[in-house]
């Protein structure tokens, strides 16, 4: 069962999430000024307000990812919260990946945080577990809560189940050697293009793990094809895969040929675009904000960023990923985490988050100034939430492997309808 | 006991009122039987222990008990993983208990046996000295034994128990209750042909890969380990240096090392040996053929140096008596090999090859960090080199198909048992102890 393909996915998927990353913040720079004071009245108002808020306990606790720079962070603005509402706030290190599990151990016999921290991917499991409680917001912190990036917000429901406040999110853009490609190619001809040019010997005009579905989504579906069909309300329905549409066979046949015209190497993976790109030997190298740091000292001023190319006059969807709090079930203080949870990822205190922990943030009135992390926050605009029912782990092998069957130079069509018959089978078997 | 019964007869009984039945019955409740045969304070110890025990324990291991037969009724209330575990700690106490109690009775009665027959009950300090001779041992060995227990009964007992239950994804406590299901998740790893097929072709590529990865590697070791032996040869020290070299380097970073130098396009073996020579590349991480060699070879270049220095040492142990006698005898090169060195070092080092090969049965290291268990192999959901061990990984993290893990872990237990066992009983080590 265990494939390389979907071993690296696992990373990939756990890295964007778990690494220090990216994500898009200020969704309309527009609407980004004067709003910290106003934030901050509201905060006021639910501390002296309203009778129906429960009394105050002594101390919350929360699980933060191990990271030193997330829990410096987190630290700070818990030591904040602390200072306006006098809750103490316990910060517990403990790996996001394995919070889930922890919860599951914990909730029940009373020992879990208070809040904890999520990738939307999860939102399955934890909704079938029963890990987190069902949001209920106030009118006050539904008003607050309103004001945050809505695909952040429905990638964290279930079912039309509110569990979690998305804090930051990520995604995926061009990186550019401006040695060897100056421009930022508008359009997917233009890149194919440059790929032709520049590709030479061992030099490369534009990589990507291409046998990845998590970053060939884009590529595969410009013109139509989806993973799970949605219903009106956004619930997804698992039986409706679009993974074999016309529409993404013929993006199948795009990447094929890259492979066919050798501007892809095969056994393409995401350690040797990256050992490339920091070479200097790669152009253009499709990755997420995790990897600035490396890119960075490698190439230092010669790296820049851009939001993938457009065809048909369309931009690129890619997959973006949230990550965000979740109010234990089993917890006594559901009002004041949910507080606390809200009071972390509010527009000030992202804003400090972002500095200190680089994540973009979800919270759509926080004005970010880092050119890098631009092209990020526009590639969000053009994105879609990776879909987060159990299902979807049944379809990154399946893909992954149909992928690689592809750059080998098999049936796109064939090995695709394959592949969406095997998840099938596969989500016939889960149960 | 045999022998006090030989004697059983009514005339030699120097107390035949004495009644050995009363004191098995009066054992009932612990330490009665005990004071029937007048040793008071015995009596008494067992009696406050045993009570102690029941009154402290007696609702934990009742409410235990029906826990694992119910594994909980009120979902998000009752966690059904703590009612199985502690149903598991209930029944291995009461297993405790059942023994205690069986020790206390047989004692008793004993006991009472023996008065009948004329033996003195031996007073207080009597009676501890001689407990403490006895049941010295006992005393030492009993921690560990109780820890043992705990340590590695109750994680078995777990598994085992989990693959009888319907314990994945979509029945997690603790939002669900788990329910017994049975052996349905043997009948489904068998029936459900998405399961039947990718099991038969990992359990199949297990076994092939166990058995030629080791053999191999045992008979590289054997052919290098008797060359170096041999006395005309020179800078003997050296050369064994370098034989045991792999062994030096971790495992977990020599297979990552090679990894990458197997890679299709960029690694050193294509890219410097294979295309220069024959000037195309082969698909070592592409192709699951070509996978599974490059596994097998990597594996044998591992494990060969464990068993050549096993082999090296045994070789310098063979008296060079034998040789001498066979050249006499005029044995040539290979019936000197056949019969004096095979026989001797398959005699001693039996049992650790036999290891070797249920190590590699479940030798998770090499398939997972080489590849992954990859390539896809199309029409199929495990990877083209997966074994059971790297499958049931995938189960276990990444499909969290709990229960099925647990079914394959059963049967991959089972194997490997089996196959120890009977390897180990029929090896001549076990069996002719002495003979050379």
């Amino acid at each position: 069962m265990l494939k390389s393909k979907s071993f690296l996915m696992s990373l990939m998927v756990v890295s964007s999430i778990g690494l220090v990353a990216c994500g898009g913040g200020n969704n309309d720079d527009v609407n980004a000024p004067a709003n910290d004071s106003e934030t901050d009245n509201m905060n006021n108002e639910t501390t002296t307000g309203e009778g129906d808020v429960p009394e105050k306990p002594e101390q919350l606790t929360m699980w933060v990812n191990d990271e030193e720079a997330q829990l410096d962070a987190n630290e700070a603005l818990a030591e904040k919260f602390t200072e306006e509402y006098g809750i103490d706030v316990e910060i517990i290190p403990f790996s996001m990946v394995d919070q889930a599990e922890g919860m599951s151990l914990d909730g029940p016999s009373g020992q879990g945080a208070d809040l904890f921290f999520q990738p939307h991917d999860r939102m399955g499991d934890i909704h079938l577990q029963g890990l987190a409680a069902e949001l209920e917001l106030t009118d006050d912190q539904q008003e607050r809560f309103s004001h945050y990036n809505e695909d952040a917000v429905a990638s964290l429901s279930y079912e039309e189940v509110q569990y979690g406040i998305p804090a930051v999110m990520e995604t995926y853009a061009l990186f550019r050697n401006t040695d060897l490609v100056p421009e930022a190619p508008e359009t997917m001809e233009e890149l194919m293009d440059i790929a032709h040019d520049v590709t030479d010997g061992d030099t490369y005009g534009f990589l990507m793990n291409a046998t990845d579905l998590y970053f060939t989504y884009p590529f595969l579906t410009p013109n139509g094809g989806y993973v799970f069909g949605q219903d009106e309300n956004g619930v997804y329905d698992p039986n409706d895969i679009g993974l074999n549409t016309a529409e993404a066979v013929e993006g199948a046949k795009v990447v094929q040929s890259w492979f066919d015209e050798d501007l892809i190497p095969d056994g393409i993976d995401m350690d040797i675009v990256k050992g490339l790109f920091s070479d200097g030997k790669a152009g253009m190298v499709v990755s997420g904000a995790w990897d600035i740091p490396e890119f960075q000292s490698a190439l230092g001023d010669n790296m820049e960023i851009s939001m993938l190319p457009k065809v048909d006059d369309e931009l690129l969807t890619t997959f973006n990923g949230t990550k965000g709090w979740l109010v234990n079930y089993y917890t006594e203080h559901q009002y004041w985490a949910t507080e606390l949870a809200l009071f972390l990822t509010n527009a000030e205190n992202s804003h400090t988050y972002f500095e200190m922990a680089g994540e973009l943030p979800a919270h759509t009135e926080v004005e970010i100034e880092d050119e890098l992390m631009t092209a990020f926050f526009d590639q969000i605009q053009s994105s879609v939430p990776m879909p987060n029912i159990p299902e979807t782990s049944k379809v990154w092998e399946p893909m992954n492997d149909a992928l690689e069957f592809i750059s080998q130079g098999d049936d796109p069509q064939e090995v695709l309808d394959e592949a969406v018959e095997q998840i099938k089978e596969q989500i016939s078997i889960m149960n | 006991m045999a022998r006090i019964n030989s004697q059983y007869d009514q005339d030699t009984l120097v107390n035949p009122k004495h009644n050995p039945t009363v004191a098995a019955l009066l054992s009932v409740i612990p330490g009665l039987g005990q004071m029937y045969n007048k040793r008071y304070v015995k009596g008494a110890v067992l009696f406050i222990l045993f009570a102690a025990f029941v009154i402290v324990m007696i609702e934990f291991i009742s409410t235990g008990l029906q826990g694992l037969i119910t594994l909980g009724e009120v979902p998000r209330e009752d966690d059904s993983r703590v009612f199985l575990s502690n149903g598991i700690i209930s029944l291995i106490l009461t297993v405790f208990f059942l023994g205690f109690y069986y020790l206390n009775i047989q004692d008793a009665l004993k006991d009472a046996k023996r008065i009948q027959l004329g033996w003195k009950v031996p007073n207080m300090r009597e009676g501890f000295r001689n407990a403490w001779d006895t049941s010295f041992p006992y005393l030492l060995i009993a921690p560990g034994l109780f820890l043992l227990m705990f340590v590695v009964v109750f994680p078995l007992l777990y598994m085992i128990f989990i693959a009888f239950t319907n314990f994945n994804l979509y029945n997690a406590p603790p939002r669900e209750i788990l329910e017994w299901i049975g052996f349905q998740n043997f009948i489904n790893l068998f029936t459900i042909n998405e399961w039947r097929n990718t099991f038969v072709n990992v359990l199949s590529w297990t076994l092939i890969w166990t058995f030629v990865a080791t053999t191999l590697q045992i008979a590289l070791a054997m052919f290098l380990a008797v060359i170096t032996n041999d006395p005309r040869l020179k800078f003997k020290k050296l050369i064994r240096t370098v034989f045991i070299l792999p062994w030096a380097v971790p495992a977990f970073v020599t297979i990552i090392i090679f990894s990458a130098l197997f890679h299709d396009t960029f690694g050193a073996i294509n890219t410097q040996i294979i295309i220069p020579l024959f000037g195309e590349g082969i698909p070592w991480l592409q192709n699951a053929t070509w996978t599974k060699i490059a596994l097998i070879m990597i594996q044998v270049w591992l494990g060969f140096p464990f068993i050549y220095a096993l082999f090296t040492g045994v070789l310098q142990g063979i008296s060079s008596d034998w040789y001498e006698a066979a050249d006499i005898d005029g044995a040539s090169r290979w019936q000197k090999f056949r019969n004096i060195t095979f026989p001797h070092l398959m005699f001693a080092t039996a049992p650790l090859l036999i290891m070797q090969y249920s190590f590699n049965f479940n030798n998770f290291n090499v398939i997972y960090l080489f590849n992954q268990g990859g390539p896809a192999v199309r029409g199929q959901t495990a990877g083209g080199s997966d074994i059971l061990i790297s499958w049931v990984f995938g189960l276990t993290f990444e499909n969290q198909q709990y229960n099925m893990a647990a079914a394959v872990s059963i049967i991959l237990g089972i194997l490997v048992a089996t196959f120890a066992f009977f390897q180990f009983r029929r090896s001549r080590s076990f069996k002719e102890e002495g003979t050379f």
